[in-house]
């Protein structure tokens, strides 16, 4: 038999890559954070990659729901109100807003017009948070919510787009967030995945590298769900097969896997797929009870708009997410509009009537079921695009201007943050007085990254993995707290 | 004018490259550009160790390794490699036999022989056709909401298995799937070829047919620039590609070729010509003897037609509505495409739907059945029905404008354009001979995709196979070659295995054997430390990289290694049964056919390269490991690892059947012990026998399990499943046990895994 002890080692052979690095990279940041990363690194000492890990600081939140608005929600219909751009309508944005620097991805031309909000705000709650009447449930939370109105991202497109708003580049290949997040934090559980993507529509832009584990161990990849009743298929064992029979099973399985893979320990892939078996297993008992929508009462069903036509599919998935983070899955994704459904490039007022409909009232009906709950503190929700939409307007010949469209905005845009230990009620950042860019406290994709890392308990710097000698981080090169968010 | 430096003329005058002031729009950088040089065959370089070269490409790869003072990898044992090129050429592991003569033979030439076996074989041509069918977005139906079936493309699918079989010349493949119509007409191959350009996602109920019209000319477009150029041609449609020097205009100069193009589904012409002629001749008596009745019966229907175009037209925009009412001879070219597009939804071919049918009402109908069945008496005289095809074909010799569209939006015109290639490589406009039927726009795009000098096209495709082969190709971005592409890792050979597949008459197979002979291809996977730690990635090649099977090997070896698979080759896409819970997914498609799951259990065991690709269901199974998309070009399948597969894999019923049936086939080999039953379950899985330890494994589960089966047995309700086919006198519990135990070894790294 061979020495586990050098096993281990061999398995994790770049550990003595880090050490090198390590030395060489001498004082500095890099060097503390590998040392907190060597210090922390469960991979390193050998023991299960989902064991749980200690955070960096104090966690606010255990888990995240991210509901995803998939094409480009537009901020100054929804939550930036702009009244120069009733003042202005159809006039073109003056130089002063140095229109000549923008690239638009399909060639909306800023003297097209300005492009006045599509519905009426209005203020709301205690702390007065303007909200256009397009989200007539979101609104009644805002007391609950962070709205954080100067996000910006670098992609012109959706593929770009949607890959860095999951992780952090918009070329495909790095980890996702939630990956970081599973890689950084563990599992809270065992029984279902840590990691849950859900899509109401369309395939999401690129697929799973929004959700892959890019160069971290596959192990840490996200699980998408099946739309429709059956979100995970073959949950149960063929029919008569006792749980000690797929026990046994599973565990020559594992065996034999362990003997294919002696010698190949740097093989990440087959570590991984052993580990699937275990949780596959568990799945087995949890997952249908999980998954089971059934269970809940039809009230809570009505909150989360499930016995409306419009708002059934999303209004699921949301209750469905709740389920997933009651259960102790760490981060789930919830797309509205999966596969560009928000992209109104044409009649920006018929797409936000149709997709804010489908997605106000669940998104709604879970803050209000986590909070009552008691579960909203423990539960970061995030809500967004992957960038916003121009407050100018794209124009279709021969379409009169109700019928106007708004192009892509990534250079200010609206995402908001509540529960979670985040601070209800605030705004943070602004953007120019059309809604164009992010003026004061611009945050990018990045800081949002790290905000939302920093919430569940871990630091951006010192969650890194070695890849190809560089200790990467997922916040690429970047990432600036938003302290406001929390304190 | 802007200046270009003389070294920089110079540059590109000895890359081949001829352009005009016209076009320094690009950078230097851009025309630097490493694929869009000419290919450039370098000597093979020279290697220290020459001892370890088989093929020049050892020379390439250990000339680098050398350079980075890194050892190649010792060869795979002979299993091993057994393994991994009959999976990688043929999808199926090695059968006994085969692997029996293989290590028996101690020829020098024992390899070759493998090698020239599987090249042979027809499953070849199955295995890597599926991989071309990736790049060309291949579905069996129509995608979006009603995602209707195409009752006939499946042809365009036997149609590349076949090429790939025969070995068919690439730039001939490329030939007639650009323009196979126009290059070799009565061809009934040739016409199948153009299936290629078939494969758009189409919403046939679409209202608004101009947009309609401009995503299917965009997804050609996109397609055929990512397919035979490996660039990312789609990002020009909006506006000049932010990062590729291909302009606006030339994504619209790509699309000008397909301009006059538009589904020509219908008869195939007959391969034979003594037989077609006959068809002719038949069809002609056919036709006169029935002529008036036919005239007749067409009288009738005359009303029933008129209310059918003015119904259909009805749901159009105007500019339509008036293609369709108008005098057909009158229609110019962009109003004939309107009418062509629309046509299927404003007539009918011989005869109405049965409904409108029976609106005949009174003398009419009665009429009508009369001479329905007057027509039936000719039937004898009847030809049979010509087999039918789905294709992409010019609808005339006359093609309507092609524009620029500002922001890819088809109401915004620009300039209008002509055919014409990349302007970096050729700014002028294509050279087009119109043919009478056709305007022979794709027959200038085909001979300049097959034009040697063509920088792009060989090295493109040569990746393509070497990414097969290895995992991985030369350019770790088979679909994009441009600058976010990635790097070649060994430029030198790229350019020399291009420039020799050329030089072979574009030969995919006399690659693949030179790939398989060169000892690059027959090192082992085995980690050594330090190459690991300068070269984590292997991107110098220092070993084989193991890697996952694809779906549909998964799939195809578990059934072979069963002896369930039916090898029964072509025809249209089959039904395999999918799991509970599946079909609910489906509500939206039911209408168009939705899953009608075989009722012939041999039919359900076709390889899955003949599995129905219905788009928005695609097969559970081979989905769950990563099949493509079907909605665009796919250039390399994703690679995940999920629990979602390690249930499909302990619990799809399907696979416990094939657990079944390899059970059976290791109780029915006579005479065996049951020692000897666990070594031959690992022979069938793995090709090799257990090692001790592993013989005491499986023979400790089956003690195991034995218990359990028999308390499942005892109750008829809770009855195990057996191996098929049980030979008498067997020990139901341990029977049952050793299904368990052939599941396991189907679901293990070993199994799945090209090692």
């Amino acid at each position: 038999m061979a020495d586990p002890m050098l096993n281990k080692l061999k398995h994790h052979w770049n550990v003595s890559n880090r050490r090198e690095f390590f030395t060489q990279a001498g004082s500095g940041l890099a060097g503390i954070a590998l040392a907190a990363m060597l210090a922390e690194d469960g991979y390193a000492a050998g023991v299960d990659p989902l064991a749980p890990k200690k955070p960096h600081v104090a966690p606010r939140a255990k888990n995240v729901i991210w509901c995803f608005m998939e094409g480009g929600p537009s901020q100054v219909d929804l939550f930036d109100p702009k009244p120069l751009l009733d003042k202005m309508a159809l006039q073109p944005v003056p130089p002063s807003f140095h229109p000549e620097t923008l690239l638009t991805a399909q060639g909306a031309k800023p003297s097209d017009g300005l492009f006045p909000a599509r519905r009426p705000f209005k203020q709301y709650g205690q702390s007065g948070l303007w909200v256009s009447d397009w989200l007539p449930y979101i609104s009644q939370h805002v007391d609950d919510l962070a709205v954080i109105r100067s996000c910006q991202s670098d992609a012109v497109n959706h593929v770009g787009g949607v890959c860095q708003m999951n992780t952090g580049s918009i070329l495909a290949g790095r980890p996702s967030l939630g990956a970081w997040l599973t890689y950084g934090l563990g599992t809270a559980q065992k029984n279902l995945p840590t990691f849950v993507v859900m899509q109401d529509d369309k395939e999401i832009l690129g697929a799973v590298q929004n959700y892959g584990s890019g160069f971290l161990p596959a192990t840490y990849q996200g699980t998408l769900f099946r739309q429709g009743d059956t979100p995970i298929l073959n949950l149960k064992p063929p029919a008569g097969t006792t749980d000690e029979q797929q026990r046994s099973k599973i565990d020559l399985l594992q065996k034999l896997n362990e003997f294919f893979g002696r010698n190949k320990e740097d093989d990440t892939e087959l570590d991984a797929r052993t580990r699937s078996y275990e949780l596959a297993y568990q799945m087995q008992s949890s997952a249908p009870e999980a998954v089971d929508l059934s269970k809940e009462s039809d009230a809570t069903k009505a909150l989360y708009g499930m016995d409306e036509k419009e708002t059934a599919v999303y209004g699921a998935n949301c209750l469905m997410a709740r389920r997933l983070v009651e259960r102790g899955v760490r981060f789930v994704e919830v797309y509205s509009g999966s596969g560009s459904g928000w992209d109104a490039h044409q009649d920006v007022n018929n797409n936000h009537t149709k997709w804010c409909k489908a997605s106000d009232k669940p998104v709604a009906g879970l803050l209000a079921d986590l909070k009552a709950r008691g579960m909203l503190e423990d539960t970061l929700v995030v809500w967004g695009g992957e960038f916003g939409r121009t407050p100018f307007a794209q124009i279709t010949a021969g379409q009169t201007p109700e019928k106007y469209g708004r192009d892509h905005n990534p250079w200010g845009f609206t995402m908001w943050m509540a529960g979670g230990g985040v601070k209800g009620g605030q705004t943070i950042g602004t953007t120019d007085e059309i809604g164009l860019r992010a003026v004061d406290e611009p945050h990018h994709v990045w800081d949002i990254h790290a905000s939302i890392l920093y919430l569940l308990g871990l630091d951006h710097l010192k969650t890194t993995y070695m890849h190809n000698g560089r200790a990467e981080r997922p916040t690429v090169t970047g990432g600036n707290l938003i302290t406001k968010l929390w304190a | 004018m802007r200046q270009v430096s003389a070294a920089l003329l110079g540059l590109a005058l000895t890359a081949g490259i001829v352009y005009t002031a016209e076009s320094d729009v690009f950078t230097p950088a851009q025309r630097s550009f490493w694929a869009f040089q000419t290919v450039k065959k370098s000597p093979v370089p020279v290697v220290k160790n020459q001892q370890w070269v088989k093929t020049p490409i050892d020379s390439f790869v250990l000339a680098k390794l050398e350079e980075a003072g890194i050892q190649p990898n010792a060869p795979a044992d002979r299993l091993t490699l057994l393994r991994r090129a009959t999976i990688d050429m043929t999808g199926l592991p090695p059968t006994q036999e085969e692997i029996q003569q293989f290590l028996s033979d101690k020829s020098p030439n024992a390899w070759e022989k493998v090698v020239d076996r599987l090249l042979a074989s027809p499953a070849y041509g199955e295995r890597w056709a599926r991989h071309w069918l990736d790049v060309a977005r291949y579905a069996d139906s129509n995608g979006f909401k009603a995602d209707e079936t195409r009752p006939n493309i499946w042809r365009y699918r036997d149609y590349v298995i076949d090429a790939f079989n025969q070995d068919k010349p690439y730039d001939r493949f490329i030939r007639e799937q650009i323009a196979g119509d126009e290059l070799y007409p009565g061809d009934p191959d040739a016409l199948v070829a153009m299936g290629f350009n078939r494969h758009w996602i189409d919403e046939t109920n679409a209202a608004a047919l101009f947009t309609r019209r401009q995503e299917t000319l965009d997804d050609m477009t996109t397609a055929t620039g990512e397919a035979f150029l490996g660039l990312t041609f789609g990002c020009a449609r909006c506006h000049n590609h932010k990062f590729d020097p291909i302009l606006q205009k030339d994504y619209y100069r790509l699309q000008s070729f397909f301009a006059n193009t538009s589904f020509g589904d219908g008869p195939l012409p007959l391969k034979d010509p003594t037989q077609r002629q006959k068809y002719d001749a038949q069809k002609a008596l056919w036709d006169e003897k029935t002529k008036d009745i036919r005239a007749e019966m067409n009288k009738i229907l005359e009303p029933l037609r008129a209310a059918k175009l003015e119904s259909g037209a009805h749901t159009f925009e105007e500019q339509v509505k008036e293609a369709i009412r108008m005098d057909p001879s009158k229609r110019d070219p962009w109003q004939a495409m309107l009418y062509h597009t629309a046509e299927p939804r404003v007539t009918f071919d011989e005869e109405p739907d049965a409904r409108t049918l029976r609106s005949l009402k009174g003398d009419d109908g009665k009429r009508y059945s009369e001479l329905k069945k007057q027509l039936a008496e000719f039937d004898s005289l009847r030809p049979a029905k010509l087999p039918e095809g789905q294709f992409m074909v010019d609808i005339g010799p006359k093609a309507p404008p092609t524009y620029v569209l500002r922001g890819g939006n088809f109401d915004l015109k620009g300039e209008e354009v002509q055919p014409g290639f990349l302007s970096i490589l050729d700014p002028t406009d294509a050279k087009v001979a119109p043919l009478p039927n056709s305007t022979g726009r794709r027959t200038a795009l085909a001979a300049w995709l097959t034009d040697p000098k063509n920088p792009l096209v060989a090295r493109v495709m040569v990746n393509r196979i070497w990414h097969y082969h290895f995992g991985k190709g030369i350019v770790a971005t088979p679909g994009d070659f441009g600058r976010m592409g990635s790097r070649p890792t060994h430029p030198e050979l790229l350019d020399y295995l291009s420039a020799n597949f050329v030089e072979n008459g574009w030969s995919i197979k006399k690659l693949h054997r030179q790939i398989l002979l060169s000892n690059t291809y027959q090192q082992s996977s085995d980690l050594q430390a330090k190459a690991a730690e300068a070269d984590p990635d292997n991107k110098l090649l220092w070993r084989w990289s193991r890697r996952r099977m694809e779906a549909e090997a998964i799939r195809d070896s578990m059934l072979f290694t069963s002896g369930l698979l039916n090898p029964q080759m072509g025809g249209p896409g089959v039904f395999p049964p999918v799991p509970a819970g599946t079909l609910s997914d489906l509500s939206a498609t039911a209408a168009a056919g939705g899953w009608k799951t075989e009722k012939d259990v041999a039919q359900t065991n076709r390889r899955s390269v003949y599995i129905f690709v219905r788009r928005n269901l695609r097969y559970p199974m081979l989905q769950e490991f990563d099949s493509a998309n079907t909605f665009e070009s796919c250039d390399f399948r994703k690679n995940t690892v999920t629990p979602s597969q390690s249930l499909d894999l302990l619990n799809n019923d399907l696979i416990l059947q094939w657990a079944q049936s390899l059970a059976g086939r290791v109780l029915n080999d006579s005479g065996l012990t049951p020692d000897a039953q666990i070594e031959r379950t690992f022979k069938l899985t793995y090709g090799r026998a257990p090692s001790a330890a592993e013989q005491k494994l499986a023979a400790d589960f089956l003690t195991r399990q034995m218990p359990i089966m028999s308390q499942r047995l005892a109750d008829a309700k809770t009855k195990p499943p057996l191996p098929a086919n049980m030979p008498a006198g067997a020990d139901p519990v341990r029977a049952a046990a050793l299904v368990d135990l052939s599941q396991m070894l189907l679901d293990s790294n070993e199994f799945l895994y090209i090692n």
